[in-house]
């Protein structure tokens, strides 16, 4: 989520530190930031937080929660710690839920307001979470969503059907093919796995996701219902994954929310209306079936430390609990004895219990209440504990010593290993959801992919300096309505084959540890040219002076040399492929090959090249055939 | 005698990665490509329906046809009976599949493996993304196992590998379903051998945790009684950086211009 270090600030009488310190207090202690944004003289933080707490931090409240503990900064007041008073109540608008998915839906009605632009602030506010200001109705609910992360939803209560001059407001499944045109413009179809808003049978809002145009805020609007209310996390995702729309509102109501959240959101939302819209607030109506339950959870001192592998006191994790406002009960409460006396009065272990705020729906089991120790002492001081010694020998496993057995007797034979796609033209198995949709198969063989492979090497067998292209791959492959594990090889020569891996694997026995075999020597990866290479062969008789057998090696070394000066690094590779001696002379054949990185080379710049190198070794009495 | 092929570094780093758990005890453990939701997903404590179920993009495979008797066993009286399956997204699954097979066998933990091999995301491929990439997994299950030995047993693994360098590592906060706490690791190299690219900085190498009590329930080990730590790390990623590779595409090229370098 997008956090202005600005907007941030109004949670804090203090000063906030700037944006990088933010960012590090939060990167060690809670989220990753995915970057920060210079906007004007504000900075504009890219939160990630975790799908664990979704219940309570894709809000300003939330993130400045945890840099107030974090940071040992005091809230400048803390927004849900007032008793909240949702008066007064009225029967102008009826609730029902029929669908058990919906937990809690408060109607707040408010007549005469005055829909017009949004204030400035609320504008640039909105314009910091990459939001266009709409209206002032609509910006407050989207403000009240990003600051106290509850989503809020406005109706034009003129365009909603009464009954005995009541507005009856339905919260049930769609029927199946019910249609809704949003308020995104589009029309959507429905079915009865998704729960919407009714009013008159007439779908006015699909419940978590989005409005309909039905009932949407115009400049004509005058008297509004809003909505606040809690869904069910599950049915939420499914309504967003059917409609392909995944809004704010959704992103928030899919990780589930606690059915406390509205009230606050009614609270805040209807103050706001007030300051920018006026009107005259009629009433709520709030229908809440099944009260949230709140369950203590309890840790101990010793299963913190065991799990941390740390050594923290009392003190500490009291604190922890205490910045983070999560309340808390020590037992047994340690006695003054303990600041005089011996070690072993401490007994029995600590306990704390805690019983967290409604809004943390994450904190459920001990291992949950020592992350919050954890994170908030910092990990980095962890510290690092070997394991201790393994009191049995770990297993041989049969199929990876056959396979590292096959791949070094391929290796010593000249067969380099490759990795092919599982992705095939044809198959037994299909994926359902190819995001590419190529190559939509499960391979059933190796020969495919190795055949292929081989085409693609053997154009560069000069530039490998390879007699013959020798490939293998040990993979998986799906054929039969199985999955096994083969060996493949397949060389320009020879034929393909391939032979299951299993076949192979009682060739090692069982042997009580893996052979030593040598691992890649390579140092650093150097890329190689995407451009065309140019071969060429140059053969010449040595001179007299220089031909003995016996020199030949470093006759050769002394021309290579030649080469490369002449050449620079246009040449890529250079070999001797053939020397022989008749009468007294000794002839030798080099085959160079020139490759640039920057361009395609062209024959006429080796041909200038060949030229040189052909000129300097004539100097030098090697005489051209 | 001919001249020697080369191995793909990947099979390199997974003998070496081998090599250096096998010394702390570790024992090479593997599992199917093809999984179903249950062992890719539930039992690590992924619900159905929740959004840690986005993080990884998964591709679902159809049903077996070929398998199946006649039509009328794909009516919808037998859809519901069918195991979705998955190419599995992590290599997690094998964390399950082996625990419940000790547990099979009557054999408590503790518990220590390593699980090398491929894993699949269904995404859009670029020079750091592959649809099919490789993952070395850890798990250690016992009595009175903490975050301080998940520290210790990584610091010596990536000691093991940088060999030129001394390695240091840190943890941030972070979240898995199936690990608690979870913790993102990240790794700096010291001294005059490093790549200067890689010199003195932090670079994100994986994820860990300590094993959820869930994840040890639902593979039939006793949460009370025993508690252990995972990591599970992108082999491709390492190896980028251990040799300095520019494209990830390349492992699975076949092409013998960045084969033949190992």
């Amino acid at each position: 989520m997008k956090i202005s270090r600005a907007w941030l600030q109004a949670f804090f009488d203090t000063p906030l530190p700037d944006a990088d310190t933010l960012a590090d207090a939060l990167t060690f202690h809670v989220f990753e930031i995915d970057g920060i944004e210079q906007h004007g003289d504000d900075h504009i933080l890219d939160v990630k937080v975790t799908a664990n707490r979704g219940h309570d931090c894709l809000s300003y409240r939330g993130i400045a929660k945890e840099i107030s503990a974090i940071l040992n900064i005091p809230l400048k007041n803390h927004p849900l710690g007032d008793k909240l008073n949702l008066s007064p109540q009225t029967d102008a608008v009826s609730v029902s839920i029929d669908d058990p998915r919906c937990h809690r839906y408060i109607a707040g009605y408010i007549r005469d307001v005055k829909v017009a632009p949004s204030p400035q602030w609320l504008v640039s506010y909105l314009e910091k979470m990459g939001q266009k200001s709409i209206n002032n109705v609509v910006d407050a609910t989207n403000f009240v969503m990003f600051n106290i992360g509850a989503p809020l939803h406005a109706f034009d209560a003129g365009k909603l059907k009464t009954k005995n001059e009541k507005y009856q407001i339905d919260i049930r499944p769609a029927r199946e093919g019910e249609k809704l045109l949003a308020l995104d413009g589009k029309e959507y179809t429905l079915n009865p796995s998704i729960l919407v808003i009714s009013n008159d049978s007439t779908a006015i809002g699909v419940a978590g996701v989005k409005g309909g145009m039905p009932a949407s805020i115009t400049e004509d609007t005058k008297d509004i219902i809003i909505e606040a209310a809690s869904f069910d996390g599950a049915a939420v995702r499914k309504a967003a994954q059917h409609m392909k729309l995944r809004t704010d509102a959704s992103a928030r109501f899919e990780q589930g929310m606690s059915p406390e959240w509205p009230a606050y959101a009614m609270r805040d939302m209807v103050l706001l209306i007030q300051q920018i819209a006026g009107g005259e607030i009629v009433g709520f109506t709030d229908a809440y079936p099944v009260k949230q339950e709140i369950k203590p959870v309890s840790v101990t001192l010793d299963h913190i430390n065991k799990t941390l592998g740390m050594s923290i006191t009392t003190d500490e994790v009291s604190d922890v609990f205490t910045r983070l406002g999560l309340l808390f009960v020590q037992e047994p409460v340690i006695s003054q004895t303990y600041h005089h006396g011996d070690k072993s009065d401490l007994s029995p272990a600590p306990v704390f219990t805690v019983t967290p705020p409604f809004e943390r729906l994450d904190l459920t089991i001990p291992e949950e209440l020592i992350e919050e120790v954890g994170r908030h002492l910092g990990y980095d001081k962890v510290p690092s504990t070997p394991l201790p010694p393994s009191t049995a020998l770990p297993e041989i496993n049969h199929s990876f010593a056959a396979a590292e057995r096959i791949r070094e007797d391929l290796i010593a034979q000249g067969y380099s290993e490759v990795f092919t796609s599982v992705f095939a033209e044809k198959g037994e198995r299909v994926v359902a959801n190819k995001v590419d949709g190529v190559r939509p198969y499960l391979r059933t063989t190796l020969i495919d992919g190795l055949t292929e492979a081989l085409k693609k090497n053997i154009p560069n067998k000069d530039l490998l300096g390879l007699k013959e292209i020798k490939l293998f791959e040990i993979g998986t492959v799906w054929p039969d309505a199985k999955e096994i594990q083969m060996v493949g090889t397949i060389t320009e020569k020879g034929k393909a084959s391939e032979k299951p891996l299993s076949e192979h694997t009682q060739n090692v026995g069982h042997p009580m540890s893996y052979i030593n075999l040598p691992t890649s020597a390579a140092i650093r990866y150097a890329p190689y040219s995407r451009y065309p290479y140019i071969v060429r062969d140059i053969a010449f008789w040595t001179p007299s002076t220089l031909h003995h057998e016996a020199n030949v090696g470093s006759v050769g070394s002394y021309i290579s040399d030649v080469f490369k000066k002449e050449s620079g690094e246009l040449l890529q590779r250079v070999a001797l492929f053939d020397t022989f001696t008749k009468a007294d002379k000794t002839s030798l054949a080099f085959r160079l090959i020139f490759q640039s990185f920057e361009k395609t080379l062209t024959d006429e710049e080796v041909n200038l090249i060949m030229q040189k190198v052909s000129t300097v070794l004539s100097a030098k009495g090697f005489e051209i055939r | 005698m001919p001249e020697r092929g080369h191995i793909h570094p990947i099979s390199s780093l997974i003998r070496e990665a081998n090599r250096i758990f096998f010394d702390m005890g570790f024992t090479f453990a593997e599992g199917p490509l093809l999984e179903d939701e249950w062992h890719n997903f539930d039992a690590l404590n992924v619900p159905q329906d929740h959004p840690a179920r986005d993080m990884q993009d998964t591709f679902f495979i159809k049903p077996h046809i070929a398998s199946q008797q006649g039509p009328t066993l794909l009516s919808s009286a037998r859809s519901d009976l069918a195991v979705t399956e998955v190419l599995r997204t992590h290599t997690s699954p094998v964390q399950i599949r082996y625990m419940e097979e000790q547990i099979k066998k009557g054999i408590q933990p503790p518990y220590r493996i390593i699980v090398p091999g491929k894993v699949f995301r269904n995404e859009a491929t670029d020079m750091t993304h592959e649809a099919e990439f490789f993952q070395i997994e850890g798990l250690v299950v016992g009595e009175g196992i903490s975050l301080a030995h998940l520290k210790g047993t990584l610091e010596a693994f990536f000691a093991g590998i940088f060999r030129d360098a001394s390695v240091e590592i840190r943890f941030r906060p972070s979240f898995f379903p199936f690990t608690e706490p979870s913790v993102e690791v990240d790794m700096r190299l010291v001294g005059e051998h490093v790549p200067e690219k890689l010199r003195n900085r932090w670079i994100e190498m994986m994820g860990a945790g300590l094993v959820h009590p869930n994840v040890l329930k639902n593979a039939g080990v006793d949460p009370h009684t025993y508690s252990g730590f995972a990591f599970g790390m992108g082999l491709d990623r390492l190896a980028l950086l251990r040799w300095g590779i520019d494209d990830i595409r390349h492992m699975h090229s076949a092409d013998l211009r960045f084969v033949n370098q190992f």
